[in-house]
Protein backbone atom coordinates (compact mmCIF):
# COMPACT_ATOMS: atom_id res chain seq x y z
CA UNK A 1 0.00 0.00 0.00
CA UNK A 2 1.72 3.20 -0.92
CA UNK A 3 -0.89 5.27 1.32
CA UNK A 4 -3.22 4.89 4.37
CA UNK A 5 -6.34 6.39 3.84
CA UNK A 6 -6.88 6.58 7.66
CA UNK A 7 -10.00 7.99 9.19
CA UNK A 8 -10.35 9.57 12.44
CA UNK A 9 -14.18 9.71 14.10
CA UNK A 10 -13.40 11.87 16.98
CA UNK A 11 -15.60 14.36 18.85
CA UNK A 12 -12.94 15.59 21.53
CA UNK A 13 -11.15 18.38 19.31
CA UNK A 14 -8.51 18.25 20.74
CA UNK A 15 -7.48 14.62 20.74
CA UNK A 16 -8.58 14.59 17.67
CA UNK A 17 -6.12 17.12 16.26
CA UNK A 18 -3.27 15.49 17.98
CA UNK A 19 -4.14 11.93 17.07
CA UNK A 20 -4.29 13.65 13.26
CA UNK A 21 -1.02 15.48 13.78
CA UNK A 22 0.72 12.21 15.02
CA UNK A 23 -0.77 9.60 12.60
CA UNK A 24 0.47 12.35 9.80
CA UNK A 25 4.16 12.30 11.48
CA UNK A 26 4.24 9.22 8.78
CA UNK A 27 4.13 10.78 5.10
CA UNK A 28 2.50 7.40 3.79
CA UNK A 29 -0.36 8.05 6.19
CA UNK A 30 -3.07 10.59 4.81
CA UNK A 31 -5.65 11.15 7.80
CA UNK A 32 -8.89 12.97 7.63
CA UNK A 33 -11.08 13.81 11.11
CA UNK A 34 -14.67 13.53 11.23
CA UNK A 35 -16.18 15.04 14.33
CA UNK A 36 -19.52 12.94 14.26
CA UNK A 37 -20.41 9.24 13.03
CA UNK A 38 -23.48 11.05 10.74
CA UNK A 39 -20.68 12.69 8.81
CA UNK A 40 -17.89 9.99 8.64
CA UNK A 41 -20.72 7.59 7.48
CA UNK A 42 -21.79 10.17 4.43
CA UNK A 43 -18.22 9.94 3.17
CA UNK A 44 -17.63 6.26 4.08
CA UNK A 45 -18.06 5.41 0.34
CA UNK A 46 -14.86 6.77 -0.40
CA UNK A 47 -13.27 3.32 0.75
CA UNK A 48 -10.58 4.35 4.05
CA UNK A 49 -8.07 1.66 4.50
CA UNK A 50 -8.68 1.80 8.19
CA UNK A 51 -10.61 3.84 10.62
CA UNK A 52 -9.67 5.12 14.38
CA UNK A 53 -13.49 5.65 16.05
CA UNK A 54 -14.13 7.08 19.02
CA UNK A 55 -16.37 5.08 20.93
CA UNK A 56 -18.53 7.55 22.58
CA UNK A 57 -20.21 10.18 20.02
CA UNK A 58 -22.53 12.29 20.22
CA UNK A 59 -24.64 10.91 17.64
CA UNK A 60 -24.59 7.48 17.81
CA UNK A 61 -22.68 4.94 19.61
CA UNK A 62 -19.50 3.03 19.12
CA UNK A 63 -21.26 -0.06 18.62
CA UNK A 64 -24.13 1.13 16.44
CA UNK A 65 -21.41 2.82 14.15
CA UNK A 66 -19.19 -0.44 14.03
CA UNK A 67 -22.40 -1.94 12.92
CA UNK A 68 -23.00 -0.14 10.01
CA UNK A 69 -19.48 0.13 8.94
CA UNK A 70 -19.12 -3.74 8.94
CA UNK A 71 -22.76 -3.95 6.95
CA UNK A 72 -21.15 -2.10 4.50
CA UNK A 73 -17.47 -3.07 4.62
CA UNK A 74 -17.27 -6.41 6.55
CA UNK A 75 -12.92 -6.18 5.76
CA UNK A 76 -12.56 -2.57 6.78
CA UNK A 77 -10.42 -2.38 9.86
CA UNK A 78 -11.88 -0.75 12.26
CA UNK A 79 -9.62 0.13 15.54
CA UNK A 80 -11.91 1.50 18.49
CA UNK A 81 -10.16 4.77 20.62
CA UNK A 82 -12.36 4.73 24.11
CA UNK A 83 -11.54 6.40 26.93
CA UNK A 84 -13.61 4.03 28.31
CA UNK A 85 -11.32 0.76 30.26
CA UNK A 86 -14.24 -1.37 30.28
CA UNK A 87 -13.10 -4.99 28.96
CA UNK A 88 -16.89 -5.94 29.15
CA UNK A 89 -17.38 -3.19 26.37
CA UNK A 90 -13.86 -3.92 24.46
CA UNK A 91 -15.10 -7.58 24.41
CA UNK A 92 -18.18 -6.83 22.87
CA UNK A 93 -16.87 -4.44 20.33
CA UNK A 94 -14.02 -6.88 19.40
CA UNK A 95 -16.71 -9.67 19.10
CA UNK A 96 -18.66 -7.30 16.55
CA UNK A 97 -15.63 -7.35 14.75
CA UNK A 98 -13.57 -4.36 15.66
CA UNK A 99 -9.67 -5.33 14.58
CA UNK A 100 -8.76 -3.59 18.41
CA UNK A 101 -9.57 -1.35 20.84
CA UNK A 102 -7.18 0.86 22.96
CA UNK A 103 -7.89 3.09 26.04
CA UNK A 104 -7.13 7.05 25.56
CA UNK A 105 -4.56 6.52 27.84
CA UNK A 106 -0.54 7.84 27.25
CA UNK A 107 0.59 4.47 25.67
CA UNK A 108 -2.64 4.81 23.14
CA UNK A 109 -0.50 6.44 20.61
CA UNK A 110 2.33 3.10 20.38
CA UNK A 111 -0.76 1.05 20.12
CA UNK A 112 -2.18 2.84 17.14
CA UNK A 113 0.86 3.08 15.82
CA UNK A 114 1.61 -0.54 15.88
CA UNK A 115 -1.89 -1.92 15.32
CA UNK A 116 -1.50 0.29 11.85
CA UNK A 117 1.78 -1.26 11.12
CA UNK A 118 -0.18 -4.83 11.33
CA UNK A 119 -3.14 -3.42 8.73
CA UNK A 120 -0.61 -2.50 6.74
CA UNK A 121 1.35 -5.92 6.91
CA UNK A 122 -1.70 -7.79 6.33
CA UNK A 123 -3.43 -5.72 3.78
CA UNK A 124 0.35 -5.85 1.51
CA UNK A 125 -0.01 -9.76 2.02
CA UNK A 126 -3.97 -9.68 1.32
CA UNK A 127 -2.78 -7.84 -1.87
CA UNK A 128 -0.15 -10.71 -2.82
CA UNK A 129 -2.64 -13.31 -1.83
CA UNK A 130 -5.38 -12.04 -4.61
CA UNK A 131 -2.25 -11.59 -7.40
CA UNK A 132 -1.49 -15.03 -6.59
CA UNK A 133 -4.63 -16.16 -6.69
CA UNK A 134 -5.57 -13.99 -9.89
CA UNK A 135 -2.33 -16.09 -11.39
CA UNK A 136 -3.66 -19.44 -10.30
CA UNK A 137 -6.83 -18.93 -11.82
CA UNK A 138 -6.03 -17.78 -15.05
CA UNK A 139 -3.33 -20.43 -15.34
CA UNK A 140 -6.33 -23.08 -14.56
CA UNK A 141 -9.03 -21.14 -16.67
CA UNK A 142 -10.34 -23.94 -18.15
CA UNK A 143 -9.93 -22.01 -21.46
CA UNK A 144 -7.08 -22.45 -21.35
CA UNK A 145 -7.17 -26.25 -21.70
CA UNK A 146 -5.94 -26.76 -25.34
CA UNK A 147 -7.93 -28.52 -27.89
CA UNK A 148 -10.75 -27.63 -30.42
CA UNK A 149 -11.89 -31.21 -31.28
CA UNK A 150 -15.31 -32.09 -29.91
CA UNK A 151 -14.64 -34.85 -27.67
CA UNK A 152 -12.45 -31.63 -25.85
CA UNK A 153 -15.43 -29.30 -26.24
CA UNK A 154 -17.93 -31.79 -24.53
CA UNK A 155 -14.81 -32.04 -21.75
CA UNK A 156 -15.39 -27.88 -21.35
CA UNK A 157 -19.09 -28.16 -21.34
CA UNK A 158 -19.29 -30.45 -18.20
CA UNK A 159 -16.02 -28.75 -16.37
CA UNK A 160 -18.42 -25.21 -16.74
CA UNK A 161 -21.28 -27.04 -15.44
CA UNK A 162 -19.58 -28.58 -12.07
CA UNK A 163 -17.84 -25.29 -11.52
CA UNK A 164 -21.48 -24.33 -10.78
CA UNK A 165 -22.37 -26.47 -7.95
CA UNK A 166 -20.74 -28.32 -5.26
CA UNK A 167 -21.51 -31.82 -7.33
CA UNK A 168 -18.46 -34.78 -6.60
CA UNK A 169 -16.94 -34.69 -9.82
CA UNK A 170 -14.84 -38.48 -11.43
CA UNK A 171 -12.77 -37.72 -13.38
CA UNK A 172 -11.18 -41.08 -15.67
CA UNK A 173 -9.01 -41.05 -18.21
CA UNK A 174 -5.79 -43.09 -19.57
CA UNK A 175 -2.53 -41.78 -17.66
CA UNK A 176 -1.26 -38.40 -19.49
CA UNK A 177 -4.85 -37.26 -20.60
CA UNK A 178 -5.04 -34.10 -17.97
CA UNK A 179 -6.76 -34.95 -15.14
CA UNK A 180 -5.26 -33.31 -12.35
CA UNK A 181 -5.42 -29.95 -15.02
CA UNK A 182 -9.32 -30.71 -15.27
CA UNK A 183 -9.31 -31.17 -10.89
CA UNK A 184 -7.69 -27.62 -10.83
CA UNK A 185 -9.67 -26.25 -13.59
CA UNK A 186 -12.73 -27.01 -11.74
CA UNK A 187 -11.73 -26.04 -8.20
CA UNK A 188 -9.79 -22.91 -9.46
CA UNK A 189 -13.36 -21.28 -11.27
CA UNK A 190 -15.51 -22.85 -8.77
CA UNK A 191 -17.26 -21.00 -5.16
CA UNK A 192 -14.74 -22.84 -3.35
CA UNK A 193 -11.67 -21.57 -5.35
CA UNK A 194 -10.96 -18.89 -1.78
CA UNK A 195 -10.27 -21.94 -0.17
CA UNK A 196 -7.47 -24.61 -0.32
CA UNK A 197 -7.30 -27.27 -2.91
CA UNK A 198 -5.63 -30.28 -1.48
CA UNK A 199 -4.84 -33.26 -3.50
CA UNK A 200 -4.01 -36.54 -2.60
CA UNK A 201 -2.31 -39.18 -5.09
CA UNK A 202 -4.01 -42.58 -3.32
CA UNK A 203 -1.17 -45.04 -5.41
CA UNK A 204 1.94 -43.01 -4.13
CA UNK A 205 0.99 -43.11 -0.64
CA UNK A 206 1.52 -46.75 1.35
CA UNK A 207 -1.59 -48.29 3.09
CA UNK A 208 -0.55 -48.42 6.02
CA UNK A 209 -0.43 -44.78 6.07
CA UNK A 210 -3.00 -43.45 3.71
CA UNK A 211 -5.79 -43.67 6.58
CA UNK A 212 -3.41 -41.00 8.68
CA UNK A 213 -2.78 -38.61 5.52
CA UNK A 214 -6.85 -38.36 4.85
CA UNK A 215 -8.26 -37.89 8.33
CA UNK A 216 -4.90 -36.97 10.57
CA UNK A 217 -4.11 -38.64 13.65
CA UNK A 218 -3.52 -37.75 17.16
CA UNK A 219 -0.01 -37.13 19.39
CA UNK A 220 0.79 -41.23 20.28
CA UNK A 221 -1.70 -42.89 17.90
CA UNK A 222 0.34 -44.95 16.78
CA UNK A 223 3.96 -45.45 16.76
CA UNK A 224 5.87 -42.52 15.16
CA UNK A 225 3.15 -40.38 16.04
CA UNK A 226 5.35 -37.83 17.61
CA UNK A 227 2.98 -35.10 17.13
CA UNK A 228 -0.85 -34.03 16.29
CA UNK A 229 -1.07 -34.43 12.80
CA UNK A 230 -4.36 -32.53 10.51
CA UNK A 231 -5.37 -34.93 7.76
CA UNK A 232 -5.94 -33.93 4.45
CA UNK A 233 -9.65 -33.58 5.09
CA UNK A 234 -9.18 -30.96 7.54
CA UNK A 235 -6.99 -29.34 5.09
CA UNK A 236 -9.46 -28.98 2.76
CA UNK A 237 -12.49 -28.04 5.24
CA UNK A 238 -14.00 -25.30 2.74
CA UNK A 239 -12.11 -26.01 -0.11
CA UNK A 240 -11.55 -29.10 -2.44
CA UNK A 241 -9.75 -32.41 -1.38
CA UNK A 242 -8.69 -34.09 -5.01
CA UNK A 243 -8.32 -38.38 -4.33
CA UNK A 244 -6.47 -39.07 -7.61
CA UNK A 245 -5.94 -42.83 -8.39
CA UNK A 246 -8.74 -43.58 -6.07
CA UNK A 247 -9.40 -46.45 -7.84
CA UNK A 248 -6.32 -47.91 -5.83
CA UNK A 249 -7.69 -47.32 -2.50
CA UNK A 250 -7.84 -50.06 -0.27
CA UNK A 251 -11.00 -51.95 0.41
CA UNK A 252 -10.81 -51.23 4.25
CA UNK A 253 -10.15 -47.59 3.85
CA UNK A 254 -13.17 -47.21 1.30
CA UNK A 255 -15.48 -48.23 3.96
CA UNK A 256 -13.89 -45.48 6.04
CA UNK A 257 -13.98 -42.54 3.39
CA UNK A 258 -17.41 -43.82 2.99
CA UNK A 259 -18.24 -42.90 6.53
CA UNK A 260 -16.62 -39.57 6.14
CA UNK A 261 -18.42 -39.05 2.84
CA UNK A 262 -21.60 -39.83 4.40
CA UNK A 263 -21.23 -38.07 7.90
CA UNK A 264 -19.53 -35.08 6.22
CA UNK A 265 -17.31 -35.96 9.77
CA UNK A 266 -13.99 -37.61 10.15
CA UNK A 267 -12.32 -38.67 13.14
CA UNK A 268 -8.43 -38.39 13.57
CA UNK A 269 -6.79 -42.29 14.49
CA UNK A 270 -6.08 -42.14 18.06
CA UNK A 271 -9.13 -39.94 19.26
CA UNK A 272 -12.73 -40.44 19.46
CA UNK A 273 -13.67 -37.36 18.63
CA UNK A 274 -15.54 -36.07 15.31
CA UNK A 275 -14.82 -33.26 13.46
CA UNK A 276 -17.25 -31.75 11.13
CA UNK A 277 -15.38 -31.35 7.41
CA UNK A 278 -17.29 -29.71 4.49
CA UNK A 279 -15.36 -30.03 1.43
CA UNK A 280 -16.14 -30.42 -2.31
CA UNK A 281 -14.60 -33.70 -3.27
CA UNK A 282 -12.86 -34.45 -6.95
CA UNK A 283 -11.68 -38.14 -7.95
CA UNK A 284 -9.75 -39.74 -10.89
CA UNK A 285 -8.77 -42.71 -11.79
CA UNK A 286 -7.30 -44.41 -14.85
CA UNK A 287 -9.61 -47.98 -13.99
CA UNK A 288 -12.82 -48.35 -14.82
CA UNK A 289 -14.55 -48.23 -11.78
CA UNK A 290 -17.44 -50.21 -13.02
CA UNK A 291 -15.66 -53.29 -13.63
CA UNK A 292 -13.57 -52.97 -10.49
CA UNK A 293 -16.42 -52.88 -8.56
CA UNK A 294 -17.67 -56.01 -10.47
CA UNK A 295 -14.57 -57.55 -9.83
CA UNK A 296 -14.97 -56.41 -5.96
CA UNK A 297 -11.75 -54.75 -5.49
CA UNK A 298 -14.52 -50.87 -5.09
CA UNK A 299 -17.32 -51.22 -2.76
CA UNK A 300 -20.55 -50.31 -4.94
CA UNK A 301 -21.74 -48.23 -2.47
CA UNK A 302 -19.08 -45.67 -2.78
CA UNK A 303 -18.72 -45.86 -6.39
CA UNK A 304 -22.11 -44.41 -6.50
CA UNK A 305 -21.20 -41.79 -3.86
CA UNK A 306 -17.82 -40.76 -5.84
CA UNK A 307 -19.92 -40.85 -9.55
CA UNK A 308 -21.14 -38.07 -9.38
CA UNK A 309 -21.09 -35.68 -11.85
CA UNK A 310 -18.21 -38.39 -14.67
CA UNK A 311 -16.30 -36.32 -16.45
CA UNK A 312 -14.21 -38.44 -19.46
CA UNK A 313 -10.67 -37.19 -20.69
CA UNK A 314 -10.39 -38.74 -24.38
CA UNK A 315 -7.22 -40.27 -25.26
CA UNK A 316 -5.42 -37.76 -27.59
CA UNK A 317 -5.33 -40.45 -30.00
CA UNK A 318 -9.15 -39.59 -30.23
CA UNK A 319 -9.03 -36.21 -30.29
CA UNK A 320 -7.89 -35.87 -34.28
CA UNK A 321 -6.29 -32.34 -34.78
CA UNK A 322 -5.90 -31.13 -31.37
CA UNK A 323 -2.58 -33.80 -31.43
CA UNK A 324 -0.62 -30.80 -33.32
CA UNK A 325 -2.61 -27.71 -32.12
CA UNK A 326 -1.10 -28.93 -29.00
CA UNK A 327 2.78 -30.03 -30.37
CA UNK A 328 2.84 -26.54 -31.75
CA UNK A 329 1.21 -24.95 -28.38
CA UNK A 330 4.23 -27.10 -26.15
CA UNK A 331 6.74 -25.81 -28.32
CA UNK A 332 5.34 -22.42 -28.64
CA UNK A 333 5.67 -22.47 -24.84
CA UNK A 334 8.90 -24.43 -24.42
CA UNK A 335 10.21 -21.33 -27.10
CA UNK A 336 9.21 -18.66 -24.87
CA UNK A 337 10.54 -20.11 -21.73
CA UNK A 338 13.94 -20.87 -22.71
CA UNK A 339 14.33 -17.45 -25.01
CA UNK A 340 14.66 -19.79 -28.05
CA UNK A 341 14.21 -18.35 -31.32
CA UNK A 342 11.21 -19.94 -33.50
CA UNK A 343 11.35 -23.26 -34.23
CA UNK A 344 9.26 -24.80 -36.96
CA UNK A 345 8.09 -28.96 -37.16
CA UNK A 346 8.93 -30.22 -40.66
CA UNK A 347 6.27 -31.86 -43.11
CA UNK A 348 7.64 -35.35 -42.03
CA UNK A 349 7.56 -34.72 -38.48
CA UNK A 350 4.02 -33.58 -38.24
CA UNK A 351 3.17 -36.77 -40.33
CA UNK A 352 5.13 -38.90 -37.67
CA UNK A 353 3.47 -36.79 -34.85
CA UNK A 354 0.11 -37.28 -36.61
CA UNK A 355 0.43 -40.99 -36.91
CA UNK A 356 1.98 -42.54 -33.91
CA UNK A 357 -0.91 -43.55 -31.33
CA UNK A 358 0.21 -41.31 -28.26
CA UNK A 359 -0.43 -44.13 -25.41
CA UNK A 360 1.30 -41.81 -22.77
CA UNK A 361 -1.00 -38.63 -24.00
CA UNK A 362 -0.64 -35.04 -23.69
CA UNK A 363 1.98 -35.44 -21.26
CA UNK A 364 4.06 -37.99 -23.73
CA UNK A 365 3.10 -35.46 -26.38
CA UNK A 366 5.04 -32.13 -24.17
CA UNK A 367 8.34 -34.89 -23.45
CA UNK A 368 8.70 -35.16 -26.91
CA UNK A 369 7.98 -32.03 -28.21
CA UNK A 370 10.44 -30.34 -25.23
CA UNK A 371 12.97 -33.26 -26.05
CA UNK A 372 12.72 -32.65 -29.98
CA UNK A 373 12.90 -28.61 -29.40
CA UNK A 374 16.35 -29.19 -27.96
CA UNK A 375 17.38 -31.63 -30.56
CA UNK A 376 16.57 -29.80 -33.26
CA UNK A 377 19.28 -28.08 -35.92
CA UNK A 378 18.37 -25.08 -37.85
CA UNK A 379 14.99 -24.10 -36.05
CA UNK A 380 13.53 -27.06 -37.58
CA UNK A 381 12.38 -30.11 -35.88
CA UNK A 382 12.68 -32.99 -38.02
CA UNK A 383 11.54 -36.83 -37.48
CA UNK A 384 14.31 -37.49 -36.47
CA UNK A 385 14.55 -35.27 -33.33
CA UNK A 386 11.38 -37.68 -32.28
CA UNK A 387 12.11 -39.79 -29.78
CA UNK A 388 9.68 -42.39 -29.07
CA UNK A 389 10.18 -43.65 -25.59
CA UNK A 390 7.08 -44.69 -24.38
CA UNK A 391 6.92 -46.89 -21.26
CA UNK A 392 3.19 -47.07 -21.07
CA UNK A 393 2.29 -48.83 -23.80
CA UNK A 394 5.60 -49.78 -26.60
CA UNK A 395 3.96 -52.02 -28.38
CA UNK A 396 2.92 -49.73 -31.49
CA UNK A 397 6.36 -48.20 -31.22
CA UNK A 398 8.00 -51.67 -31.27
CA UNK A 399 6.25 -52.73 -34.50
CA UNK A 400 7.80 -49.71 -36.34
CA UNK A 401 11.11 -50.31 -35.11
CA UNK A 402 11.43 -53.41 -37.51
CA UNK A 403 12.68 -55.71 -34.70
CA UNK A 404 14.26 -59.23 -35.11
CA UNK A 405 11.41 -61.64 -34.10
CA UNK A 406 13.79 -62.62 -31.28
CA UNK A 407 13.74 -59.10 -30.16
CA UNK A 408 10.40 -58.80 -30.28
CA UNK A 409 9.82 -61.55 -28.47
CA UNK A 410 12.40 -60.53 -25.33
CA UNK A 411 10.77 -56.50 -25.44
CA UNK A 412 7.13 -58.21 -25.38
CA UNK A 413 7.62 -60.25 -22.27
CA UNK A 414 9.53 -57.76 -20.76
CA UNK A 415 6.70 -55.43 -21.12
CA UNK A 416 4.51 -58.00 -19.46
CA UNK A 417 6.50 -58.42 -16.79
CA UNK A 418 6.80 -55.10 -16.18
CA UNK A 419 2.61 -54.27 -16.12
CA UNK A 420 2.33 -57.41 -14.26
CA UNK A 421 5.06 -56.44 -11.23
CA UNK A 422 7.02 -59.39 -12.58
CA UNK A 423 4.32 -61.52 -11.87
CA UNK A 424 6.06 -64.45 -14.11
CA UNK A 425 3.00 -66.94 -13.38
CA UNK A 426 0.87 -64.03 -14.99
CA UNK A 427 2.44 -62.86 -17.80
CA UNK A 428 3.10 -66.55 -18.67
CA UNK A 429 -0.41 -67.33 -18.62
CA UNK A 430 -1.44 -64.03 -20.49
CA UNK A 431 1.50 -64.88 -23.47
CA UNK A 432 0.76 -68.32 -23.29
CA UNK A 433 3.92 -69.62 -23.19
CA UNK A 434 5.90 -71.60 -20.28
CA UNK A 435 6.57 -70.65 -16.97
CA UNK A 436 9.72 -72.12 -17.38
CA UNK A 437 10.99 -70.21 -20.63
CA UNK A 438 10.62 -67.26 -18.47
CA UNK A 439 12.39 -68.56 -15.80
CA UNK A 440 15.31 -69.56 -18.19
CA UNK A 441 15.29 -65.94 -19.75
CA UNK A 442 15.41 -64.39 -16.46
CA UNK A 443 18.15 -66.71 -15.48
CA UNK A 444 20.21 -66.16 -18.43
CA UNK A 445 19.63 -62.59 -18.14
CA UNK A 446 17.72 -62.08 -21.76
CA UNK A 447 15.10 -60.05 -19.50
CA UNK A 448 15.50 -58.25 -16.25
CA UNK A 449 13.29 -57.84 -13.20
CA UNK A 450 13.07 -54.55 -11.80
CA UNK B 1 1.33 32.64 39.49
CA UNK B 2 3.02 29.25 41.46
CA UNK B 3 4.56 26.13 39.84
CA UNK B 4 2.59 24.87 36.78
CA UNK B 5 -0.76 22.68 37.17
CA UNK B 6 0.22 21.18 33.09
CA UNK B 7 3.34 19.17 31.87
CA UNK B 8 3.21 19.07 28.03
CA UNK B 9 5.76 16.20 27.91
CA UNK B 10 3.14 14.08 26.67
CA UNK B 11 2.07 16.21 24.39
CA UNK B 12 5.75 17.25 22.92
CA UNK B 13 6.18 13.61 22.19
CA UNK B 14 3.14 13.18 20.35
CA UNK B 15 4.23 16.33 18.46
CA UNK B 16 7.74 14.06 17.80
CA UNK B 17 9.57 17.64 18.50
CA UNK B 18 7.30 19.72 16.16
CA UNK B 19 6.78 23.23 18.34
CA UNK B 20 4.22 24.57 16.49
CA UNK B 21 2.22 21.58 17.15
CA UNK B 22 2.05 22.08 20.72
CA UNK B 23 0.98 25.62 20.65
CA UNK B 24 -1.71 24.55 18.43
CA UNK B 25 -2.39 22.01 20.63
CA UNK B 26 -2.56 24.49 23.49
CA UNK B 27 -5.06 27.02 21.58
CA UNK B 28 -7.31 24.69 20.69
CA UNK B 29 -7.46 23.61 24.57
CA UNK B 30 -8.02 26.68 25.48
CA UNK B 31 -10.50 27.15 22.54
CA UNK B 32 -12.68 23.81 23.67
CA UNK B 33 -12.21 22.84 27.23
CA UNK B 34 -13.13 26.05 29.07
CA UNK B 35 -16.79 25.42 27.41
CA UNK B 36 -16.77 21.44 28.08
CA UNK B 37 -16.39 22.62 31.90
CA UNK B 38 -18.85 24.90 32.20
CA UNK B 39 -21.35 22.94 30.08
CA UNK B 40 -20.54 19.86 33.00
CA UNK B 41 -21.10 22.47 35.87
CA UNK B 42 -24.59 23.58 34.39
CA UNK B 43 -25.80 19.49 33.70
CA UNK B 44 -24.47 19.04 37.54
CA UNK B 45 -26.67 22.31 38.69
CA UNK B 46 -29.70 21.05 36.31
CA UNK B 47 -29.03 17.53 37.56
CA UNK B 48 -28.20 15.92 34.58
CA UNK B 49 -25.78 13.35 35.83
CA UNK B 50 -25.88 11.39 32.82
CA UNK B 51 -24.63 14.46 30.78
CA UNK B 52 -21.67 15.44 33.53
CA UNK B 53 -20.42 11.45 33.15
CA UNK B 54 -20.69 11.77 29.66
CA UNK B 55 -18.46 15.50 29.44
CA UNK B 56 -15.98 14.27 32.20
CA UNK B 57 -15.44 11.48 29.72
CA UNK B 58 -14.85 13.72 26.74
CA UNK B 59 -12.21 16.37 29.30
CA UNK B 60 -10.54 12.64 30.40
CA UNK B 61 -7.81 12.57 27.51
CA UNK B 62 -7.22 15.97 27.35
CA UNK B 63 -6.24 15.95 30.80
CA UNK B 64 -3.97 13.01 30.81
CA UNK B 65 -2.38 14.51 27.29
CA UNK B 66 -1.93 17.82 29.02
CA UNK B 67 -0.58 16.54 32.08
CA UNK B 68 -2.77 18.07 34.69
CA UNK B 69 -2.01 15.42 37.18
CA UNK B 70 -3.92 16.69 40.18
CA UNK B 71 -7.41 16.01 38.79
CA UNK B 72 -6.69 12.65 36.57
CA UNK B 73 -8.27 10.64 39.54
CA UNK B 74 -11.39 13.50 39.99
CA UNK B 75 -12.23 13.42 36.36
CA UNK B 76 -12.47 9.76 36.18
CA UNK B 77 -14.43 9.68 39.71
CA UNK B 78 -17.19 12.35 38.02
CA UNK B 79 -17.55 9.77 34.86
CA UNK B 80 -18.26 7.24 37.19
CA UNK B 81 -20.58 9.02 39.06
CA UNK B 82 -22.23 10.55 36.21
CA UNK B 83 -22.81 7.11 34.85
CA UNK B 84 -24.33 5.69 37.83
CA UNK B 85 -26.29 8.73 38.90
CA UNK B 86 -24.57 9.26 42.36
CA UNK B 87 -24.55 12.69 43.59
CA UNK B 88 -23.44 13.20 47.07
CA UNK B 89 -21.02 16.15 48.65
CA UNK B 90 -18.30 13.85 47.12
CA UNK B 91 -19.66 14.85 43.69
CA UNK B 92 -19.83 18.18 44.38
CA UNK B 93 -16.74 18.52 45.91
CA UNK B 94 -14.30 16.78 42.86
CA UNK B 95 -16.56 19.01 40.89
CA UNK B 96 -15.00 22.08 42.59
CA UNK B 97 -11.56 20.65 42.55
CA UNK B 98 -11.98 19.70 38.44
CA UNK B 99 -13.41 23.43 38.33
CA UNK B 100 -10.51 25.28 40.48
CA UNK B 101 -7.80 23.42 38.79
CA UNK B 102 -8.62 23.83 35.14
CA UNK B 103 -9.34 27.27 35.78
CA UNK B 104 -5.56 27.55 37.14
CA UNK B 105 -4.46 25.06 34.07
CA UNK B 106 -6.28 27.57 31.43
CA UNK B 107 -4.57 31.03 32.86
CA UNK B 108 -1.37 29.33 32.95
CA UNK B 109 -1.82 28.48 29.25
CA UNK B 110 -2.66 31.32 27.72
CA UNK B 111 0.74 32.49 28.66
CA UNK B 112 2.42 29.47 26.86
Amino acid sequence: MALMKIFVVEDSIPYAKALVHHLGLNPDNEVEHFVDARSFLNQLHRIPDCVLLDYSLPDLSGIQVLKRIRSQMPDLPVLIVSGQEDVGTAVDLLKEGAYDYIVKDANAKDRIWNALNNIKENARLRKEIDVLREEVNQKYDFSNIIGSSLEIKAVYKLIEKATLTNITVSITGETGTGKELVAKAIHYNSKYRKRPLVSINIAAIPTELLESELFGHEKGAFTGAVSKRVGKFEEADGGTIFLDEIGEMDLNLQAKLLRVIQEKEVTRLGSNKNIKVNSRILVATNRDLKEEVRLGNFREDLYYRLLGLPIHLPPLRDRGGDTMLLAKYFLQEFVRENGFSEIKISAAAQQRILSYPWPGNVRELKAIVELAAVLCDDGLIDEKDLNFNSVSDEMDTLVSEGLSLKEYNRRLIQHYLRKNDNNVVEVAKRLDIGKSTLYRMIKNKEINLN
Amino acid sequence: MSDKVYNLAQLEELGGGDAEFVTMMVATFLEHTPGQLEEMKAAHSSGDLATLGAIAHKIKPNVDMFGIDAIVQDVRDLEQMGKNGVNTAETVAKLNKVDAELKIAFEQLKQY
